[in-house]
């Protein structure tokens, strides 16, 4: 009896902070993924937002000058900024080809490859993804120095002029456009070749007993069923395309020549920290971030509505 | 309308034999039944007339004509699948249409022909849907749709009912048995169901490990098994097998010495090994412990389906099924089993039948007097 009243006595106080804790855990677990984003991406982002009202040089002892939507008007009047908008727009739509559409082809007539053979082509086409980019970028340069590089040598063994790849600024665009691309290939052909292998055969062994031809079968069962991994993929294109070009141009053009080259996240980069106006910067990122958002929730409605899921 | 002839057909997957040697030939309008456990190679037989497979040795022919290199497509097959393979994508009317449409039928025939082929399944409300809208028994009607509307000369199903649950399966086996005495289309059925089977085939064939154990009717295949493994598959409860030798007269005997059936004698060499089938619905029960040519049964459970019992136990080690109608009385006591020669399967140590020399004419009474007990009681 005693006993029992004793236990009873130390079990009520202990269950007091327990329950506490019960209430807090989801929180506690959450807590270290809800701090990294808050800490590098919510806070920023509202401090770019504040800061892009702002004229500031970065400098510790210079003090922030309010300036309104001064730093928003000056950019969309800046013959800069639309230069890199309009490049931003040709990254994109060049890097569509590279990114979605050799890619499937690749992987749509691959697919019926096997064995050995299959393995084969996907080392090779694999291979352009895990050189580092900064690796790439200084390979690439070497080829296509205008000089001494491997690629003009050719050329001038076909009796072809030098082409100024990185210098001449009608070409120099769609330089980095293709090595941007050239190390994208490999990855979405993968992705698309696991799509295509996830089709289910009978699919298309009906397609087949329906009478339908190699071609109408890519186009009416095979195309359709990877609709969701090529919509996925051309939004990431679209949404990221013009970012993962920013090395190669930072790297190897520096935006020119004549700014033949800029996009916006270079010209982002560039006022940021180039010129260190903190408030053209983050004014050109905000423009940046709602564009790209709206775009980015046009592709979902996109997607929900085009793409096709086998259940 | 078609005919199709298979001869000689192998098939192997790298040096894995699937198909063995094959034979065979499907009537004009007929039902052909394939059976058989899984792995018997009698989905890719289906599959190599579809042309789904690429055959390796021998011919298939489609109304005389051999089929080998020809496209599924140009071989006039439709084909319901397993899992359906209906088009994720498309709707009910899209799934059953495609075939039209790559064949460049105009779309004004096609709504009519997708109409006809959907009043006839019932589906004319659901031509708007997609597949995932569809239940299990709906989607089964549209996978018939779709092979229905080409008008083909062959319908190949691999097991189409495997996915139902049974009460469905009944009712789209019996649509299917319909649908077949409407068309006429030869049709070519690929199952592991032994009621399916026997209920659907004109002509039923047994496979096992890529050959063809027996090809008959049902009925034939049944009653006759030609071999311990047809015997075995077909029947539920399975046959009852128990070992037996040949004694100097022909005779059978079981285990413990017991010749339950004199008059029966076999052509073998004393001495030999046989095998005795007995099926459980064949055997009756006599009360006591010992009765002349009967043999003593061991019960252990019995089960109660309703509309039969199932009484199972051994006969001198061997396990042993016994069914009996509902109404049966269960003896307390020992017990023995009878059945009557007629009822007897036998089989040889490589598993082919061998029949009696003289062979048992079913008698009203089985007390009764048979002419040929004088023959072979005359070796005496």
């Amino acid at each position: 009896m005693t006993d029992a009243t004793i236990t009873g006595a130390h079990v009520a106080p202990r269950s007091v902070p327990r329950l506490r804790l019960a209430a807090a855990e989801p929180w506690l677990y959450l807590a270290p993924a809800l701090l990294v984003v808050a800490v590098w991406t919510y806070v920023p982002l509202l401090q770019a937002f504040e800061l892009s009202f702002y004229q500031w040089n970065m400098l510790p002892r210079s003090t922030p000058r309010f300036v309104g939507l001064d730093n928003y008007r000056n950019l969309l009047s800046l013959p800069d900024m639309r230069q890199a908008v309009v490049n931003t727009v040709l990254y994109t739509v060049g890097l569509l080809p590279l990114s979605v559409g050799i890619p499937l082809a690749v992987a749509l007539l691959t697919g019926g490859l096997s064995g050995r053979l299959r393995n084969l082509y996907r080392a090779l086409i694999f291979v352009p993804m895990i050189v580092a980019p900064i690796v790439a970028a200084i390979l690439w340069r070497w080829l296509l120095n205008e000089d001494h590089g491997l690629v003009n040598a050719w050329l001038a063994g076909l009796g072809l002029g030098k082409i100024g790849f990185l210098s001449d600024p009608d070409v120099a665009l769609w330089t980095l456009v293709w090595i941007t691309g050239w190390k994208l290939i490999g990855f979405s052909t993968l992705l698309f070749a696991a799509a295509d292998s996830a089709i289910s055969p009978s699919y298309v062994e009906a397609a087949r007993m329906d009478g339908a031809s190699p071609w109408q079968i890519v186009r009416d069962i095979r195309l359709p069923l990877m609709s969701p991994t090529i919509l996925l993929i051309t939004m990431m294109t679209i949404l990221f395309g013009a970012q993962w070009s920013f090395v190669y141009i930072n790297a190897l053009t520096g935006g020119g020549p004549l700014r033949s080259t800029t996009n916006v996240y270079h010209v982002m980069w560039e006022y940021g920290f180039k010129t260190m106006a903190a408030g053209w910067s983050t004014a050109a990122g905000m423009l940046v971030f709602v564009v790209f958002g709206l775009i980015a929730i046009g592709c979902l409605a996109l997607m929900k509505r085009f793409a096709v899921y086998d259940e | 309308m078609a005919s199709i002839d298979i001869t000689n057909v192998h098939k192997l997957y790298g040096r894995t034999p699937a198909v063995r040697g094959l034979d065979l030939s499907v009537e004009d309008g007929s039902f052909l039944v394939i059976l058989g456990p899984s792995g018997c190679g009698k989905s890719t037989l289906l599959r190599m007339i579809a042309g789904l497979e690429d055959i390796t040795a021998g011919e298939i022919a489609i109304d005389g004509r051999v089929v080998n290199d020809v496209e599924p497509g140009r071989r006039g097959c439709a084909m319901v699948f397993q899992n359906y393979a209906l088009y994720p994508h498309m709707t009910v009317a899209e799934n059953i249409g495609y075939a039209l449409k790559v064949a460049g039928v105009a779309k004004a025939e096609r709504r009519e022909r997708i109409g006809r082929v959907a009043a006839m399944l019932g589906l004319g409300d659901l031509l708007d849907r997609k597949p995932s809208q569809l239940s299990g028994g709906q989607r089964q009607r549209v996978a018939m749709g779709r092979a229905m509307v080409r008008q083909p000369g062959i319908f190949l199903f691999d097991e189409p009912l495997s996915n139902l649950d049974a009460k469905l399966r009944i009712q789209m086996r019996l649509e299917i048995k319909r649908l077949h005495r409407e068309l006429k289309t030869t049709s070519v059925f690929v199952t592991h169901d032994q009621v399916e089977a026997m209920t659907l085939a004109d002509t039923l064939v047994v496979m096992n490990q890529g050959v063809i154990e027996q090809v008959g009717t049902p009925a034939e295949v049944f009653r006759r098994p030609k071999s311990r493994f047809v015997a075995n598959f077909l029947g539920s409860p399975p046959m009852n097998f128990l070992p037996a030798g040949i004694d100097r007269r022909g005779r059978a005997v079981l285990a413990g010495g017991r010749a339950p059936w004199p008059e029966l004698t076999f052509d073998l060499p004393a001495g030999s090994a046989i095998e005795i089938g007995l099926r459980p619905g064949d055997l009756g029960l006599v009360a006591g412990r010992e009765t002349d040519g009967a043999i003593p049964f061991q019960p252990d459970i019995l089960e109660d389906l309703g509309n039969e019992l199932h009484w199972h136990g051994t006969v001198e080690g061997n396990a042993v099924a016994v069914a009996l109608p509902a109404a049966t009385a269960i003896p307390s006591g020992p017990v023995c089993l009878k059945a009557p020669p007629s009822a007897v399967h036998a089989f040889l140590g490589d598993g082919r039948r061998v029949e009696p020399e003289a062979a048992p004419i079913p008698t009203p009474k089985p007390s009764g007097e048979a002419p040929w007990r004088a023959t072979s009681l005359s070796y005496t």
